[in-house]
């Protein structure tokens, strides 16, 4: 059997995933607790509006135009949810399809949308090294954020107006952590794939809220679980010649259901 | 901490479980490859099938192919894990060219020290040269379906012989194998003259080809046609064709009304009889343009997929048919 460390790509690619899955499984825990598992989603899919977009104003960069229409779509949304007396999930789906279908409609132009299609399913090993650093960098600030921002939006998520009397900035936390979401899942999604990505967001911090029994607990098993599937999903991949994307959440998903079984009969 | 044993043990199962699935998938996908031999690695069948002339009976050379997409083209293949070790194998890569193969920035990234072959390159200078003066105007990428003009598929043989011919005449292919810097020893010369004598012998039967396609083009130069497929542009030149429209369907590809429409308006206009589509892709709206305009449609070979296992002559064949089903159509619409 082939050492898989001998190439390149994979190495990229196992370092990838090993900064990627532990983030987006961080931010997941707040997803989770604050149930925004659905404005996440339709972050996702607004990355494909991200690119229409960019190729509109004729930018190179895709990532840059999945970054920021990420990042205003998400400020949007936040914008929406804490004017609107109506129901958050519908505005939400509007919204997402809206956008959506604004991407879809341009990136079809010309019958050239399969050109896009890889997006959808995402291909980890179209890592580069020179990418490494950028998702660092965005580690770091999740774990910095995440240093000075738990409390208070733990706080917030179980008592809004409770927060805001104890002078906190609800809304400039709410914000950031909606913009962190949609910074990292946009770049990530090159390689998990627009239909999987909410899976990595939600799966790991919903399996470990099946168990935990306090906030400590929580994190950890989030962790462990975001890394294992990962890792594990990235090795069964590489041997078996399926996409990645789709292997991790598998074993997420599975992960999911044991432990629900265990919260149940446990 | 009841809960972390819990899930540690699923770790464990799971962890046992993908070892299972690893280790049965493995055994069943164990290729073997002489270390001796010089690995060539074709991007996609056209180039495979090429090359599987050229190297035909030659000691010391594997051929393999790329996993190449099921459906579609190649415009937006990504390689898969297999691709990139079979290339990290490899010794030499030989591509169709004109930037069909799109991953092949990621490939020159990967592996630099891999030797290219690009069968194409001749054609492309070419059709720079002649496109001197006008603004480079790219919108999408050239049309590099080579392979479907017999004169250019030529070209590509004989691009792709001499790049061969170069690799085993330098250096290069005797230090990678065993690493010192003998020159090229008797052995590497022996396979560059197999080589350009298998390619003479291929280039002959296409002459022949060639020659059986110039008798059915005599009889249907000029005619106008309706393209359903950029492919077909080259049969289009071989035999002497005008294109009156040219729509490009391909997988995933969504047409619109609006371009339904003007095949049906460019086909009344031109008063055009024929129509060339590819089975997979066009036969639906070919058979629907055929019914309500009454112009034939003529499902052509794109010869872009095949097997390893496919004989090395099937491009020759399929081609033949090709020209078979224009003989046919040019038989019965004798003016």
């Amino acid at each position: 059997m082939h050492n898989l460390f001998a190439y390149t790509f994979m190495q990229n690619a196992f370092i990838a995933i090993l900064i990627i899955s532990p983030m987006l499984g961080i931010l997941g825990t707040m997803v989770v607790h604050k149930r925004m598992a659905y404005f996440s989603d339709a972050l996702g899919h607004s990355a494909l509006t991200g690119i229409a977009i960019g190729t509109l104003l004729g930018m190179t960069n895709a990532s840059l135009a999945m970054v920021v229409f990420g990042i205003l779509f998400a400020l949007l949304l936040n914008r929406i949810k804490f004017r609107t007396k109506a129901s958050v999930d519908t505005l939400i789906s509007v919204c997402a399809s809206v956008s959506l279908a604004v991407g879809l409609a341009v990136l079809s132009k010309g019958g050239s949308f399969a050109q896009y299609s890889s997006l959808l399913v995402g291909d980890v090993l179209s890592i580069k090294k020179t990418e490494l650093p950028v998702l660092a960098a965005a580690a770091v600030c999740t774990l910095v954020y995440w240093g000075f921002a738990l409390n208070s939006l733990t706080a917030i998520s179980i008592h809004p107006t409770l927060a805001k009397s104890r002078r906190m900035h609800v809304n400039l936390i709410e914000d950031l952590f909606a913009v962190l979401i949609a910074v990292l899942v946009m770049l990530s999604i090159r390689w998990i794939g627009v239909l999987l990505i909410n899976a990595l967001l939600i799966l790991p911090a919903a399996s470990a809220r099946n168990i935990a029994v306090n906030m400590r607990q929580y994190h950890l098993f989030t962790l462990l679980i975001a890394l294992f599937s990962g890792i594990l999903g990235l090795f069964v991949s590489y041997y078996t010649n399926v996409a990645t994307g789709p292997v991790i959440v598998i074993y997420a998903g599975i992960i999911y259901f044991a432990t629900y079984w265990r919260s149940k009969t446990g | 901490m009841n809960n972390l044993k819990y899930l540690i043990t699923v770790f464990i199962c799971l962890t046992v479980l993908s070892a299972a699935i690893i280790y049965l998938y493995a055994n069943d996908n164990v290729t073997t490859l002489s270390k001796e031999d010089t690995l060539v690695v074709a991007s996609f069948y056209p180039v495979y099938v090429a090359a599987e002339n050229l190297v035909d009976g030659v000691d010391g050379i594997t051929l393999k192919n790329l996993s190449e997409p099921q459906t579609g083209c190649l415009h937006d293949y990504v390689l898969t894990p297999e691709d990139m070790k079979l290339l990290s194998d490899a010794d030499v890569f030989v591509i169709n060219g004109g930037g069909i193969e799109a991953f092949l920035s990621e490939v020159a990234e990967a592996y630099p020290a891999l030797t290219v072959v690009d069968a194409g390159i001749n054609i492309e200078k070419a059709s720079e040269s002649d496109e001197n003066g006008h603004a480079h105007d790219h919108e999408d990428e050239e049309n590099a379906h080579y392979w479907m003009s017999i004169p250019l598929y030529e070209q590509q043989i004989e691009a792709m012989r001499d790049g061969l011919c170069a690799y085993f005449s330098t250096d290069k292919a005797v230090s990678q194998k065993d690493g010192s810097n003998r020159s090229p020893d008797d052995h590497t010369t022996n396979i560059a003259t197999q080589i350009t004598d298998n390619a003479s012998a291929y280039l002959s039967a296409l002459q022949d080809l060639q020659s059986r396609q110039a008798d059915i083009a005599e009889k249907l130069a000029g005619q106008k046609v309706i393209l359903f497929h950029e492919a077909y542009e080259y049969v289009a030149e071989d035999y002497g064709l005008e294109v009156a429209y040219l729509l490009d369907l391909d997988e995933e590809r969504q047409v619109s009304a609006g371009e339904i429409a003007d095949v049906m308006q460019a086909i009344e206009e031109n008063g055009v009889s024929l129509i060339l589509a590819e089975e997979q892709y066009g036969k639906e709206l070919g058979d629907l343009v055929s019914e309500e305009t009454g112009a034939d449609v003529i499902y052509l070979d794109t010869i872009v997929r095949g097997g390893e296992a496919d004989h090395p002559d099937a491009y020759l064949t399929r081609m033949q048919n090709n020209i078979d089903l224009l003989a046919n159509y040019a038989a019965k619409n004798k003016p």
